[in-house]
């Protein structure tokens, strides 16, 4: 195991981290922008080191800050947490070469795994279905539309880079896809400096569950189950569950195991996600894997009892899982509510600012994992979530009633939350008979979902 | 100090107010004002103004990162009393410093985390003009330069050759040339 680890990341999964650290006995380091400096994983930190200015780009984003901090402070290992560098199979590289380990998939691997088309492609030939999709990027408009006509309408256009929904379409005519691609181009251009885009095939009423998986250096492979993510708004997730209610327990057996199969198959080392898309059939497609810990992995946690930050960085140590897959126990059922600083009421604005009120809920089954305090200024410059609710029962409808109450109980004051669309949710029939699917909120709007919640 | 108490007589005043109101312009500029913008550069604040009988002299900061230098401060200050840093004592170790920031003196910061090299022809007393070379902190081979945030006297290195630090951190104290009088002014 590591002697001590530099956590190169912020807000709920800089906590995170260090409390798994701290749980292995493992020294760690919290590298910080200025913006963060009255930040919780500071205040808790055994040492903190300021690696820059608020600006991600200098900060959390810059390889050589995040490398430089971990040889000053004597690191041999760094951990990214989620977004910012995770997933940078370059800087896993330049990590490693200055003799500090990459607590995530080695470049190699990351490399392998970096192309969505190329990922396809190679699980497909390990025998995961795939979702129909353009073969690579498009070259012009011409090629668009040829291989929207081979794959079939609706499609959905989506950048090679980034995600968030950003450069995202869904269209259902040629002359949608003619008129939308100029628009996606010049979003994920503006926000990934990348406008190569490509086509995947769009299953109407389709849910998104993801498998966990966990390989070690040596090939052994498990799958943690999955998670339902299918609440989502523009693509982002908001609520996850597991198990899915969209499958049953044959069916969800079923996938994790080849999704599990197919990874160790390929490669792949290190924890992992593999997502994909289930129609209404429950036929399932897989769209993409994340080379990372996941904002969601406490679901995984709660109905496994097991800890995922400290498995992902033993594997990373280069000691064997140390367990099989009949090790592996699925108790309950859990529900992870993601709290943003957003307005839903008002298309899901991001907020800023202080904190002026906080309480945690407690009780049998609730885990909140949050960098909130009282009097904590939520700075603008990243994203907005503010934690992570998580309620557990022995079956979902206990774990509903338990959310309801965590949700009622929570206080969060002078910053506006989205705590009221998960209110929202919990009062849904849909949600509440497992029937949801990725556009439950998008097709009606938040905010008129939200009034309807209201008049139940 | 002695200012005219009206507009109208502005015209008007003798030789020898007129002297004194020069002499205090020429206080106030070069004694001052540096002072005044060292203490708003310390304090974190965004808005400064003394007044002074009939004078009155506000300064502003532009915007920009701002607070740093006084939040540190109070976060040693505050995690100083416990369990916190204990570790401030293992190698390696980077611990923001308590600025040493005053009327009559300036720090110059660290661009970078990485390791400190004051420039070698370096010595204290020595006069340096704003934006001047003071040394590097080296980040993964790459020098980035440590400058002399405005003109006066290299005062203490805070840090020695060689040693780690972290972005924003206190490294070498600038002094004014001359201590300002502070009799009768003060933050309103």
């Amino acid at each position: 195991m590591f002697k001590k680890v530099l956590i190169a990341n912020r807000g709920e999964i800089a906590l995170r981290i260090l409390r798994a650290c701290r749980a292995l006995g493992v020294e760690s380091v919290v590298a910080y922008s200025e913006a963060d400096r009255e930040s919780l994983p500071v205040g808790l930190a055994d040492e903190a080191i300021c690696i820059g200015p608020a600006e991600a780009q200098r900060s959390y984003l810059s390889a050589p800050a995040v490398i430089s901090a971990a040889l000053v402070t004597g690191c041999d290992a760094i951990h990214p947490g989620y977004g910012f560098l995770s997933e940078d199979e370059g800087f896993a590289e330049v990590v490693a070469a200055h003799g500090v380990t990459f607590i995530g998939p080695p470049a190699n691997v990351l490399e392998r795994f970096a192309s969505k088309a190329g990922t396809r492609e190679l699980l497909g030939a390990h025998g995961l279905p795939t979702i129909p999709g353009s073969e690579g990027m498009l070259r012009d408009d011409q090629h668009a539309l040829a291989e929207a006509e081979r794959i079939g309408y609706p499609v959905l256009v989506k950048p090679s880079a980034g995600g968030g929904g950003k450069g995202m379409r869904m269209v259902r005519t040629s002359r949608e896809l003619e008129s939308v691609l100029k628009v996606c181009r010049s979003e994920a251009k503006a926000a990934f400096g990348d406008d190569s885009l490509y086509l995947e095939k769009w299953l109407d009423e389709n849910r998104h569950v993801e498998v966990q998986v966990a390989v070690d250096r040596y090939g052994h492979g498990v799958h943690l189950g999955e998670r339902d993510c299918s609440v989502q708004r523009r693509h982002q997730k908001i609520l996850e569950e597991s198990p899915t209610p969209a499958l049953t327990p044959a069916a969800r057996a079923e996938l994790a195991d080849r999704a599990v199969r197919a990874v160790v198959a390929a490669g792949y080392e290190n924890i992992g996600t593999l997502e994909f898309l289930v129609d209404a059939h429950g036929d399932f497609f897989f769209i993409e894997i994340n080379c990372r810990i996941q904002v969601e992995h406490p679901v995984t946690e709660a109905v496994t009892g097991l800890d995922l930050v400290a498995m992902q960085m033993r594997i990373a140590a280069g000691e064997p899982l140390g367990i099989t897959q009949a090790d592996i126990d699925f108790e309950g059922h859990a529900i992870e509510f993601r709290i943003n600083a957003e307005d839903a009421a008002n298309d899901f604005r991001p907020g800023a600012g202080t904190v002026e009120r906080y309480h945690a809920p407690g009780g049998p089954g609730v885990r909140m994992d949050s960098h909130l305090f009282t009097g904590y200024d939520v700075p603008p410059y990243y994203d907005s979530l503010l934690g992570k609710l998580i309620v557990w029962g022995p079956d979902r409808a206990t774990a509903i009633a338990r959310g309801r109450v965590a949700l009622e109980e929570l206080v969060i004051e002078g910053i506006t939350t989205n705590v009221d669309i998960h209110q929202a949710l919990l009062a849904s029939e849909t949600f509440l008979d497992g029937r949801m699917t990725t556009n439950l909120l998008d097709r009606v709007g938040s905010a008129a979902f939200l009034a309807a919640a209201a008049r139940v | 100090m002695s200012r005219p108490t009206s507009r109208d007589t502005r015209l008007e005043r003798d030789p020898a107010e007129r002297a004194a109101d020069h002499a205090a312009i020429d206080r106030l500029t070069d004694e001052l004002l540096p002072a005044l913008i060292a203490k708003l550069g310390a304090t974190g604040l965004g808005e400064l103004e003394v007044r002074e009988g009939a004078w009155r002299v506000r300064l502003r900061r532009p915007g920009g990162p701002a607070t740093r230098d006084r939040r540190a401060t109070d976060r040693v200050a505050e995690r100083g009393s416990d369990r916190a840093h204990q570790s401030s004592s293992r190698p390696g170790h980077v611990t923001p410093h308590a600025t040493a920031r005053s009327e009559s003196r300036s720090v110059a910061t660290s661009p970078a985390v990485g390791i400190f090299q004051p420039r070698k022809d370096l010595t204290a007393g020595a006069r340096v003009r704003a934006g001047d070379r003071l040394g590097a902190v080296d980040m993964l081979g790459v020098a980035q330069e440590v400058v002399a945030p405005m003109d006066g006297m290299v005062g203490t290195s805070l840090v020695e050759a060689g040693e780690a630090v972290e972005y924003g951190q206190d490294l070498i104290t600038i002094e004014f040339g001359v201590r300002p009088s502070t009799n009768g002014t003060g933050p309103s």
